[in-house]
């Protein structure tokens, strides 16, 4: 059984089509990335995985189970976890604060406890500034926090959006690297919305690459690191 | 005879322009109903319905094409009212009831119509200095502040006794109020409205409440807007208080504070806060249902039984319907859509292309 | 004399603090300006009294002695307002700030028009806790017992709030929401019992203030929860929309200025004290619309 289907999944906002039609499945422990230019419709399709964003129709199911017309927490509290376009991170909460707001779902005081120290040690900073308002934490930081939150929750699937977006290169390599790190550590199955394709490549992983609110290829990352040249001229700078 | 219209463009344009004269026909019609089917308290129904249709097409002139929703209207309809008693009561009388007046008020005795129109260009004076400060505000935060406005001026109107009379009534103003006059000035309103609607300030108007940023961006001054549609408001909101008060012969501050407040306000959103023609229809239908529940309120004689409602549950009653209305059908009655004519009679080609 | 001002000042802003506190609570989370806390109130005043038409108030619930009543008057504020939520506000889950103000407006008048239906239209004498009439002499000042109260129970009771949103799961809940709903939800938290949690705290300092106003002025109006809702929003505004400790800081702020003007205004003036408060609310907001008391993590979202 796949870990993650989504079958004929349609978004609309008004008469604006989003995403129409869009079908696959993910495998267990799997790391899948998402590209295509702006307006492609990859912020909606994961919008719709989690039910932050309702869909027109389609189903989307996850282990088997039907994650389509339940809400938002309901979604999160069947180990779905989502790190959002622009981060999302609560300023005002210190940093700790931001860590635990995700673990109300979680029986397992023990369990969240563990979690918490291997969140930090693989981000040392978030320990050092634990106690910060996280508004005062730069960009890569910020981008740490929110993944590390969503961890937090104990995900058996995680959601990234765009996680590149806004830090220079260098720190951009060091949040992959601790993603695909972090994902092999806790057996994670991970879709990540990159927009180059060149980087997802580099990272290694499953690729889709979506365009008009469609899906329009299928296929290993690497593979299309051949076409580089072209789905840059499309897609806009490589990372 | 003018040139046929031909592009979309015109013909909606035509279209739209048929809205007012459809509302007044519609008013008239109201009228001519209530004074030659109806009693006397029918034609006192309909009467009070077209001052109330003042008011809130008043209203809907800022709330409409603002997207803000206003608590302070009923300061305005205050304003009004006394500027009008003020102007028109007997000096002998004001030298009693307000001793506090300024000699040139206290000698005044107007005639009705310039102090009905006096009334709505100091009620225009008042919001064009209370909203320079207010619409300054974003959205919530200016609802907030009319509402602080409108407990300030019924604060200060229960307290200026020389002035006002304070909490109680001020009385003998001439009940010249037929439903002919109030028709003439609901008319004026829904032609001043549609009016501004169409005008480039009301257009802008609108584009910043359906996308702020986008007009932002394109350059729009939402605030002058705002500014403007908040004291042609004013102006009928004032005029409206004014017909209220020589209707009822009788004004007092809290006439002109929360029930009022909350009558405009249920009828506009009952009706459609989006079209004038919700505003006009949340009246009448507002109005209409009140007067049965006055009479219910009275009591109904079924055989040898009598069924009264209490005081109060008239209220109850518009209060809840609002609450269905805001549930199940947020844009009103009428869906924020105009009553037109079909664009096959403004084309005057008998058949349509479109 | 000043220090009665400085009393007087504190516990008028204390009152003020707890309801503007009411307010921001509920607008943090749903982004709803609640016009009917001031009928959260007036109905929790009623709540004390057995209901029927006469001058003088019989006791009902106010009967019970002081340390069942506060808890009873308190558990009706907040089941008042989560019925409130469950009935009227969850309905309009997903319509926008003005629609939940305006529905929250016809609630108010909806609740007021049930309280005159019910009580008649006419103040009530009401008699609670007399004994908190007398004064105190404390320095050079003849201090009212109910103000040293007063005073004291705002402090215990903003001191207890800021604990339990700083150190309850149901606190960090509220503050991740008040921040960004959406988010709070993609990790889990679910959204009716935060705002349901919201809105029973908010009815319970609906009903702190009941008791507050019953105390004082000793009459029960289906009108007086009017008054300190509008300057609880002036203080909401001020304190930059959502904000809590912006309310807190802003509603003593107001408490101040209103005792200032009561100390100093020319006796004629007096009676529009809170006139010249509005009117200067109005001109603070011209110079500063985001809020005196705004931060940039708390800025206006409106």
């Amino acid at each position: 059984m796949s870990k993650l289907g989504v079958h004929d999944l349609s978004v609309r906002y008004g008469k604006l089509t989003a995403l129409s039609d869009v079908s696959f499945t993910v495998a267990e422990g799997e790391r899948l990335f998402i590209s295509g230019p702006n307006g492609a419709g990859k912020s909606s399709l994961l919008g719709a995985i989690s039910g932050a964003v309702r869909a027109a129709h389609g189903r989307v199911e996850m282990d088997g189970d039907i994650l389509s017309g339940h809400s938002p927490e309901g979604i999160a509290r069947r180990g779905l976890s989502m790190v959002p376009e622009g981060r999302r991170i609560f300023r005002a909460l210190s940093v700790q604060e931001n860590l635990m707001v995700g673990t109300g779902l979680r029986r397992d005081r023990a369990a969240v406890a563990d979690d918490l120290a291997t969140v930090y040690a693989a981000f040392p900073i978030l320990h050092d500034r634990r106690h910060a308002n996280a508004g005062a934490l730069s960009g890569g930081q910020q981008q740490m926090l929110a993944i590390s939150r969503a961890l937090m929750t104990n995900p058996k699937l995680m959601l990234v959006d765009e996680p590149s977006l806004g830090l220079a290169p260098k720190v951009v390599d060091e949040v992959y690297d601790r993603l695909v790190a972090l994902q092999a550590q806790r057996g994670l199955t991970l879709v990540i919305v990159e927009q180059s394709s060149a980087r997802a490549a580099r990272v290694g992983g499953r690729m889709l690459l979506m365009r008009g609110g469609r899906v329009v290829a299928d296929g290993d990352a690497a593979s299309f690191a051949a076409h580089d040249l072209l789905s840059e001229a499309y897609f806009g700078d490589p990372a | 005879m003018s040139p046929q219209p031909t592009t979309p463009h015109q013909i909606r344009r035509r279209m739209a322009a048929t809205t007012p004269v459809l509302l007044a026909l519609l008013l008239l019609a109201f009228v001519l109903a209530a004074t030659l089917l109806g009693d006397r308290a029918t034609a006192r129904m309909a009467a009070e319905t077209l001052i109330r249709v003042t008011l809130v097409v008043g209203f809907w002139i800022f709330a409409g094409n603002s997207g803000v929703i206003s608590f302070g209207h009923a300061a305005f309809a205050c304003l009004g009212a006394y500027t009008s008693a003020w102007l028109t009561l007997q000096p002998a009388m004001k030298t009693l009831l307000l001793p506090g007046l300024p000699g040139f008020l206290a000698q005044a005795h107007w005639p009705v119509l310039p102090a009905a129109l006096a009334a709505g260009l100091l009620a225009a004076a008042l919001a064009l200095i209370s909203g320079a400060a207010i619409l300054r505000l974003s959205g919530i935060a200016a609802s907030i502040a009319t509402f602080a406005f409108l407990a300030m001026v019924n604060t200060i109107w229960a307290n200026w006794t020389p002035v006002t009379g304070g909490t109680s009534s001020v009385v003998g103003l001439a009940r010249y109020v037929s439903p002919w006059v109030a028709l003439g000035w609901a008319v004026a309103a829904i032609l001043a409205a549609a009016l501004h609607a169409a005008s480039a300030s009301g257009l802008a108007l609108r584009a910043s409440r359906e996308d702020e940023v986008a007009a932002a961006a394109s350059g729009i001054d939402r605030y002058r807007h705002r500014l403007l549609a908040y004291t042609v408001s004013a102006f009928f909101c004032g005029v409206g208080g004014a017909l209220m008060g020589h209707f009822i012969g009788v004004i007092n501050p809290d006439s002109f504070y929360l029930s009022l407040t909350f009558l405009m306000l249920a009828m506009l959103v009952m009706g459609g806060i989006g079209s004038l023609s919700g505003a006009v229809v949340g009246v009448l239908a507002v109005s209409l249902a009140v007067e049965a529940l006055v009479r219910l309120e009275k009591g109904v004689t079924l055989g040898t039984t009598t069924f009264a409602l209490p005081p109060g549950s008239q209220e109850i009653l518009i209060a809840l319907a609002m609450i269905l209305v805001l549930v199940f059908r947020p844009a009103g009655l009428l869906a924020g859509r105009e009553i037109m004519l079909p664009a096959r009679w403004v084309t005057g080609r008998g058949t349509s292309n479109q | 004399m000043s220090l009665q001002i400085l009393f007087d000042a504190l516990s008028l802003g204390g009152i003020y603090a707890i309801a503007a506190l009411g307010i921001a609570l509920i607008f943090g989370v749903m982004k709803l300006v609640n016009f009917a806390h001031g009928q959260f109130i007036a109905c929790s005043v009623f709540a004390l009294i057995l209901p029927s038409a006469d001058a003088v108030a019989v006791l009902g619930l106010g009967a019970l002695p002081a340390g069942l009543l506060i808890p009873a008057i308190l558990l009706f504020g907040a089941g008042l307002a989560v019925l409130a939520e469950a009935f009227v506000f969850r309905p309009l889950r997903n319509a926008s700030p003005v629609a939940l103000m305006v529905a929250s407006f016809a609630l108010g008048i909806l609740l007021q028009n049930l309280l005159l239906v019910t009580y008649g239209g006419r103040p009530k004498a009401i008699s609670l806790w007399p004994e908190l009439g007398q004064p105190v002499r404390l320095l050079s000042a003849e201090i009212p017992l109910l103000q040293l109260f007063v005073i004291g129970a705002v402090g215990v009771i903003l001191a207890g709030l800021a604990l339990m949103l700083k150190r309850t799961r149901i606190g960090l809940e509220m503050r991740a929401a008040a921040e960004d709903f959406g988010m709070a939800r993609l990790l889990g938290v679910r959204a009716n019992r935060v705002i349901s949690g919201a809105f029973a705290l908010s009815g319970a300092l609906a009903a702190v203030v009941a008791l507050v106003l019953v105390a004082q002025t000793g009459v029960a109006d289906v009108r007086m929860g009017g008054q300190i809702m509008l300057v609880a929003f002036i203080a909401t505004v001020m304190g930059g929309m959502g904000s809590l400790p912006g309310a807190v800081a802003a509603g003593l702020a107001l408490g101040a200025v209103s005792a200032l003007l009561q100390a100093f205004l020319p006796p004629e003036a007096r009676p529009f004290r809170d006139a010249f408060l509005y009117g200067l609310v109005i001109l603070v907001l011209l110079f500063r619309p985001q809020g005196l008391f705004a931060s940039a993590s708390a800025k206006p979202r409106v």
